[in-house]
């Protein structure tokens, strides 16, 4: 027969494939006989066509699908499986629960790890267009490196008049003021009830809702409209919740908010809460227009800077970022000084950034980088990993023990298939139960560790479909990973030699390989412990370095009255209480997270030009303020309230800047500040006023009474009275003295540790993350040595019986263990150093890095798997050899 | 009596057929002599169902022929009446006749 005409071949492939194996023939043979007769008859197309028609019915057919009677049916062997893995599980309790252990470990600390991962990326992106919404941020300085948000107030006006395509649809300014006090007060004008906000008051203008859609539906309107209720100036818009708080269960429409105790504002709307991923937590909205009331010279102003006032702009269609930018710089330059406009720039962050740029502030006082989120998924990798390895190790340690069974079933008939699908089953029925106990620990978790995480997620794990699903995915992976290796090498048993019994642990296949994987285990274990312990010994830097001034017992208050006299009062009425140390007004306190910044430049007398000039921080303190913090005076003497403002205090810092020359030489010279000269009558040393992971600043200090907006208090704790009562002592006076204003307080020492709130938290999270890979890697090797002392009994009683004595034994056991740890400390000390070096290098300040700082932490992991391994091991090495011996 | 006898109109046809064809029936050759001796064209899975079906109910055994060039190689398997069948065609032609012979004797057509 000629060969080009032949059945189309892959109808005969689905018939191969989908009929039992005997029908298969006979049904193919019947198909190619009709289609050499049609050919003969008819056409080889009209034989093709037949074919494939004739072929086709019988997927049609019942009978075609019926299985074989003679095939055994996977159904019924499928739950033999199950039936058979249940029993060698239960047979094996130790192994399971170690295994389950850690599987659980892993598995929890993956949800958690993801939920959070997913929280983080989620910021902002609902928004319609989210990726053509920029923020506009400043960069300044000569070498650009300054990074601030603040926009000058007339910026987003000048731009919107004059860059085409720029109007309310897509532009929209904002500030952030986030604490405000605010009273609830009745028609006649009396207070009702007063409020401390810390966060959340913003002044927003209508078009916030044009370019912010907050997704589909976007935030629901509950009363009031975006269009119209933020138009007049002093309109507030609450959100549902706040609504409720100050108001309860009455109509806030209509009803007065007084802020700052001096601005009466109508709420005109109220609005869903906003939700907890975004960078706009605002809870308070003041109708930007407000500002004319507030801030009456603001919109002139185009030096002067507000880090609270942001702009955000939606390119329009057609326009790249670069464009825009140069438009930006266009405007600027057209309005500000030259001097001005080329050492400030008005760049574009896309908004998808906003959240994972640490170098910009934001809103919600949280940003992630893209590495810690990197990290967080790269551990939940490795401990995953981790996991696996345990179950790898053991169940290939404990196939030994397996293998009569084995044996017995390849003898009866079982293939190799068979018997991989049977341990794979096994596995599986591991990690499902794993992943269910670790599904509920994970919510368990999150809920616990919501602080340290810094999370706020509003719905269970249980409920999302994403999560069942990744958990799913996570063990359908695990249960391949962790279980085709230990199948493939126990299914591979010679069946002769498995049901002899000849085996010995070394001679399977998996010894080098699980060698391998506890160095493996260990390395991402010694790199997480040794990484934690610096990260660790960095906060401690932290907390105990000296930053050049006193913060212990020291409180401090925001001032409600700057008056003279009303200072004076105050002042007067602290110091009488026998629990208050020092008193002292300033307008800033030294360091800490929650203070007023103000910059400003000063040079020297001949200083012309922008470049002549220094940044510094500035303040105003009073005679008492050194003493307070203890800041030394290196020379020169102290301000006093005789002092006119023209007498200032400068840091080493700004001497040093200013090549002033030694804190002796500087004393008497004249400085130009704010177009007047000022003389230098102390030189105090460097602190820092902001966090170690900055330098020292240059700061200026001189006595300006109308600007003291701060007083700290040094409490008197030697008397034995607690703080907490001496605070009480306090509010006491402060409520005499200022009836209308809640008394907000706020320890020094814990306003400094602000600073590294974000740090704190990860390294709570890493100390956690490297107990969970200790005790998984630790969990691990109890259950390899439990395995390995077991099967060794008859040799150490041999041993024994020859002379060997308990230490010599328990070297032998623990000899292999000792060298693979301290081969994975030797791999990971590489590793843990680059990480830990580019962390570290994100602080100015910070610990070196001595070589005890690696030893001591490898050490101690050493120690604890020694003493695993060697109390495990002492009940075998000290067992009477006869016990062992007698039975053979 | 007959009333166990489930055999429908296809099945007793190619029941006949296979009857007729003598230890040589399998798919192709039913098919063929369907459509010789009754004009019946029908899909050869249909008649493979068929057969299967009367194989369950034991009118029918098979076994594997050889294989044959004309069939690339592949072997048939080779359909026979069993002693069942036999019975069951007879009784149905029995039951048939009777009635017949009753129609014939007391109407005209």
């Amino acid at each position: 027969m000629n060969h080009s005409l032949k059945p189309p071949a892959w109808v005969d492939k689905v018939i191969d494939s989908l009929s039992p194996t005997d029908l298969s023939e006979e049904i193919r043979g019947d198909l190619y006989e009709m289609f050499v007769k049609d050919i003969l008859n008819k056409n080889i197309q009209y034989a093709r066509r037949r074919y494939v028609l004739n072929g086709v019915g019988f997927l049609f057919k019942s009978f075609f699908w019926k299985k074989s009677p003679y095939q055994p049916k996977p159904t019924p062997m499928l739950s033999t499986h199950f039936k058979m893995a249940r029993r060698s599980l239960a047979a094996q309790k130790g192994n399971t629960v170690i295994n389950v252990l850690g599987l659980v470990a892993g598995i929890a600390a993956t949800l958690v790890i993801l939920a959070v991962v997913r929280f983080e990326l989620s910021f902002d992106t609902f928004h319609a267009g989210a990726d053509r919404i920029y923020r506009m941020v400043r960069v300044s300085g000569d070498d650009m490196s300054e990074f601030r948000t603040g926009i000058s107030y007339p910026v987003p006006v000048a731009i919107k008049e004059e860059i085409p395509g720029l109007n309310n649809m897509n532009t929209t300014a904002m500030e952030y003021f986030g604490g405000a006090n605010v009273d609830v007060i009745d028609k006649s004008g009396t207070t009702l009830r007063r409020f401390r906000e810390e966060s959340g008051a913003t002044l927003v203008d209508p078009s916030f809702f044009k370019v912010f859609d907050f997704g589909k539906g976007g935030l629901t309107w509950l009363s009031g409209n975006p269009d119209k209720s933020l138009v007049e100036p002093l309109s507030i818009v609450l959100t549902r919740s706040y609504a409720k708080k100050y108001f309860g269960d009455e109509n806030p429409i209509g009803q007065t908010l007084r802020l700052q105790k001096r601005y009466d504002a109508q709420v005109t709307g109220v609005v869903e809460d906003f939700p907890n991923n975004t960078e706009f937590p605002f809870s308070i909205l003041l109708s930007y227009s407000s500002l004319t009331k507030l801030n009456p010279g603001a919109p002139n102003e185009w030096t002067g800077v507000n880090d609270g006032h942001s702009v955000y702009i939606r390119l329009p269609e057609g326009m790249t970022q670069a464009d825009m930018e140069k438009q930006i710089a266009r405007v600027h330059a057209a309005h500000a000084s030259k001097e001005l406009s080329s050492s400030r720039h008005y760049l574009l962050q896309p908004l998808s950034n906003v959240h994972f740029d640490a170098r910009f502030g934001t809103f919600s006082g949280r940003t992630i980088s893209r590495e810690t989120i990197l990290a967080l998924e790269l551990i939940a990798l490795f401990l995953l990993l981790t996991g696996c390895i345990n179950y790898i190790n053991l169940a290939t340690a404990q196939s030994v023990l397996r293998s009569k069974e084995i044996g017995l079933r390849k003898v009866m008939g079982s293939n190799r298939k068979n018997l991989v699908i049977q341990f794979l089953i096994e596995t599986f029925m591991v990690v499902l139960g794993a992943g269910v106990i670790a599904l509920g620990l994970s919510e368990a978790l999150i809920i616990a560790l919501q602080p340290i995480l810094n999370l706020r997620l509003t719905h269970y794990n249980f409920t999302d479909p994403a999560v069942i699903l990744l958990l799913a995915a996570i063990v359908a992976v695990l249960t391949l990973v962790s279980g085709f290796y230990p199948a493939w090498t126990i299914s591979r048993f010679h069946p002769i030699d498995a049901l002899r019994n000849t085996f010995a642990t070394e001679r399977l296949g998996g010894i080098s390989l699980r060698k391998v994987l506890v160095v493996f285990q260990f390395t991402i274990t010694q790199v997480l412990v040794v990484g934690t312990f610096i990260v660790v010994s960095q906060m401690q830097f932290f907390q105990n370095v000296d930053m050049g001034f006193n913060r212990d017992a020291i409180i401090s208050v925001r001032v409600p009255d700057r008056s003279a006299a009303g200072i004076k009062v105050l002042a007067d009425k602290l110091r009488a209480l026998s629990s208050v140390a020092r008193v002292s007004f300033s307008y800033t306190l030294p360091s800490g997270v929650n203070r007023s910044h103000s910059y400003q430049d000063i040079g020297k007398p001949e200083a012309k030009e922008m470049k002549d000039y220094v940044v510094f921080e500035y303040g105003s303190i009073d005679s008492a303020y050194l003493g307070l913090f203890q800041l030394k005076l290196l020379a020169g003497r102290n301000l006093n309230a005789a002092d006119s403002s023209r007498n200032i205090l400068i840091n080493q810092q700004l001497a040093n800047s200013l090549h002033l020359g030694t804190p002796e030489e500087a004393l008497g010279q004249q400085l130009k500040w704010n177009g007047q000269i000022m003389t230098v009558v102390g030189v105090v040393n460097n602190y820092f006023m902001n966090s170690l992971k900055e330098g020292y600043d240059n700061i200026a200090m001189r006595t300006e009474p109308g600007s003291y907006s701060t007083v700290s208090i040094k409490l008197q704790t030697t008397e034995g009275k607690s703080l907490i009562q001496a605070v009480k002592d306090i509010e006491k006076i402060w409520k005499e003295n200022f009836p209308d204003h809640l008394f907000s307080y706020q320890f020094f020492d814990e306003n400094i540790r602000a600073f590294y709130a974000q740090e704190t938290k990860y390294a709570q999270l890493f100390q956690l993350f490297a107990l969970l890979f200790l005790l998984i890697g630790c969990l691990g090797l109890y259950g390899l040595i439990t395995f390995v002392v077991n099967r060794k009994g008859k040799e150490v009683a041999i041993r024994k019986v020859l002379g060997a004595n308990v230490r010599q034994i328990l070297v032998m056991f623990s000899r292999e263990y000792v060298q693979m740890v301290a081969l994975s400390f030797v791999l990971a000390v590489p590793v843990a150093y680059y990480v830990v070096d580019s962390w570290l290098s994100n602080f100015a300040y910070h610990i070196p890095l001595s070589w005890w700082r690696f030893v001591l932490p490898g050490v101690l992991v050493l120690v604890i798997a020694l003493v695993i391994v060697s109390t495990k091991s002492a009940r075998t090495a000290n067992a009477n050899p006869v016990d062992k011996l007698k039975y053979e | 009596m007959s009333s166990r006898i489930y055999l429908g109109e296809l099945e007793e046809l190619i029941l006949l057929m296979v009857a007729l064809l003598n230890k040589e029936a399998y798919g192709v050759t039913v098919a063929e002599e369907l459509k010789a001796q009754a004009n019946r064209e029908l899909s050869i899975s249909a008649i493979h169902a068929v057969l299967h079906r009367l194989e369950e109910k034991g009118f029918v055994k098979s076994k594997m022929g050889g294989a044959s060039t004309e069939r690339g190689g592949r072997r048939k398997r080779l359909f026979s009446i069993t002693a069942h069948g036999r019975n069951a065609l007879e009784e149905l032609r029995d039951t048939r006749n009777l009635i017949w012979n009753l129609i014939a004797k007391t109407t005209t057509l």
